[in-house]
């Protein structure tokens, strides 16, 4: 399959500080990928190099085959990046035109003036006196001003409400489905999960996963079992621990919870040893608390 | 490649005209310097057509001068930080031809500055010269506005609004003064003089200056424009490269 991107061992420093580690990874054409994680993982940073803003301090970026700066690139991406700014008096109409006469290919302006969701009269004001989810309506509409074939969404939902957030994800799967290729960053797990057919999970500047979101799922997430203790705890809980089934085990709420990588094994280890046990339950781990487990520091996770 | 440039040059005009400090800074404020200094305070000239030609050369200098390091320099400065620059850089569009459209703005819009103070100075004190040194004072003044549109690049490459708006500020003042914009050199003390005829801005006025007296641009003021004009331009690439380094 045609690599639309192609990431080969990429770092990035600012001065002492190293924002991305070593990041190999590559996008197939017409897929949705989400970069995932929290702030400062080094997502902005990685965009910045694809989007050629940024030189990697080691490694090679190559979109379309080419580095990042090459015109060839520019006409044929676009992008809608965090800081949202449009030129100043300037009317949202004009900046369009003007956008779209900077590509070879540009999208219609009619399609461009529906795309930003903006009335006939909005249409008419100065870009920069609209509001700022309408702004961003507005750089949504820039990033497709070329026609693009790959696009770039940097945290484009955040400062959205829900009714908002929910047109523009519709608008992004529009444009899948049109065949264009895109990528965009969140720290929203939910939207990851929903809108991307693959996910790569950034961390403290390391790409600490990459998958699909069921494969980030089963991979992050561990089931667990809890229970009450029919006997003594403590002697139940040495005896937990000594099946290899068994994880980790802990008390929450008055219930003794073990976490373990199969829970068929684990309850049945349970059963055969004939552990003092009632109440069974199985948890079904949600991602985000895996999540957050994942991007906790060290220290705080052993907590 | 042509109807980029065409549409970069018509939202830069749309722009600056749009723009009200425009009006006050480059129109208003010389025209009333120029009422007051020709109208109304009393400069003891014995030659008050000539002071008034010579006057109206000051102000429309000035003018344009204002707002080649102001105008540009803090309209630079505010697209850097709000980040409309950093999305210029992901479309196709060269940088030269962004910063052509701005240099087309500018120019547009002192050609619009010199016609507007030269009618006010034909209104308020009927000055009247030549065909020939309308038109050649214009483009002298035109033309030698190029040296401080460089000056406003470097302005136009400071991190802050603040900063950019201060230091212009100062420097266009105190380039206007010392280089004998509101008063004449010839009533200053010596050193300043001396000072004064190696700035820019005298120069540039001294041009204009020389074209309503009958004569014309003497090769000292064309040769220490052209100087400025390299030494500015060598540094703004210069600070330009160093700041993408980063």
């Amino acid at each position: 399959m045609e690599h639309v991107i192609e990431m080969k061992n990429v770092s990035r420093s600012f001065q002492e500080k190293q924002a991305v580690k070593q990041v190999s990874f590559s996008i197939s054409r017409g897929s949705i990928t989400a970069v995932l994680g929290p702030n400062g993982a080094g997502k902005t940073t990685t965009l910045a190099m694809l989007l050629g803003l940024l030189e990697p301090s080691e490694g090679s970026v190559k979109v379309f085959g080419l580095p990042p700066t090459d015109v060839k690139v520019k006409q044929r991406t676009g992008a809608m990046l965090q800081e949202v700014s449009v030129m100043d008096r300037l009317k949202v109409r004009e900046i369009l035109a003007l956008i779209r006469s900077y590509y070879p290919q540009p999208m219609e302006m009619e399609v461009l003036l529906q795309a930003t969701g903006l009335g006939a009269a909005d249409l008419n004001r100065y870009a920069e006196k609209l509001s700022g989810g309408q702004k961003r309506s507005l750089s949504f509409a820039l990033a497709l001003a070329g026609n693009p074939d790959l696009l770039f969404f940097d945290e484009p939902t955040v400062g959205l409400d829900t009714t908002a957030r929910r047109h523009f994800w519709e608008r992004v799967r529009g444009l899948a489905d049109q065949g264009k290729t895109i990528l965009f960053s969140t720290h929203y797990l939910q939207e990851a999960e929903d809108i991307a057919d693959r996910i790569l999970l950034f961390n403290r500047g390391v790409l600490a996963a990459d998958g699909s979101p069921d494969e980030i799922k089963a991979r992050l997430v561990k089931k667990s079992l809890s229970f009450l203790a029919s006997g003594d705890p403590a002697l139940l809980r040495s005896q937990l621990l000594e099946l290899p089934a068994v994880e980790g085990c802990y008390e929450k709420d008055g219930r003794l919870h073990v976490t373990t990588g199969n829970t068929d094994e684990a309850l049945r280890a349970i059963f055969v040893n004939g552990l003092a046990v009632q109440d069974v339950r199985i948890d079904q781990g949600k991602l985000d608390e895996a999540f957050e487990q994942l991007t906790l520091n060290p220290e705080e996770a052993a907590v | 490649m042509r109807k980029p440039m065409m549409a970069q040059c018509k939202a830069e005009l749309l722009r600056i005209i749009r723009n009200p400090y425009y009006v006050f800074w480059s129109l208003l404020m010389p025209i009333m310097f120029y009422f007051i200094f020709t109208r109304v305070v009393n400069t003891g000239t014995d030659n008050m057509k000539q002071w008034q030609a010579h006057y109206l050369m000051s102000m429309a200098a000035f003018s344009v001068m204002g707002s080649s390091i102001m105008t540009l320099g803090i309209r630079l400065v505010q697209e850097q930080t709000q980040g409309w620059n950093t999305f210029i850089r992901i479309t196709p569009l060269p940088s030269s031809v962004y910063f052509l459209g701005k240099m087309f703005g500018q120019s547009v819009m002192h050609l619009f500055s010199i016609l507007c103070i030269f009618s006010a100075g034909y209104l308020i004190n009927g000055v009247s010269l030549s065909a020939a040194e309308w038109l050649f004072s214009g483009l002298w003044l035109l033309a030698g506005s190029v040296p401080f549109l460089a000056l406003g690049t470097i302005i136009g490459s400071m991190k802050r609004v603040d900063t950019a708006s201060g230091v212009s500020n100062v420097l266009y003042m105190g380039l206007a003064v010392a280089g004998g914009m509101w008063m004449p050199l010839d009533i200053m003390p010596a050193l300043m003089q001396k000072i004064g005829r190696w700035l820019p801005s005298y120069n540039y006025g001294d041009g204009a200056w020389a074209i309503v007296n009958g004569g014309s641009p003497q090769w000292r003021a064309v040769v220490v424009l052209l100087g400025y004009l390299t030494v500015f331009m060598i540094l703004s690439v210069y600070i330009r490269k160093k700041q993408e380094a980063v």
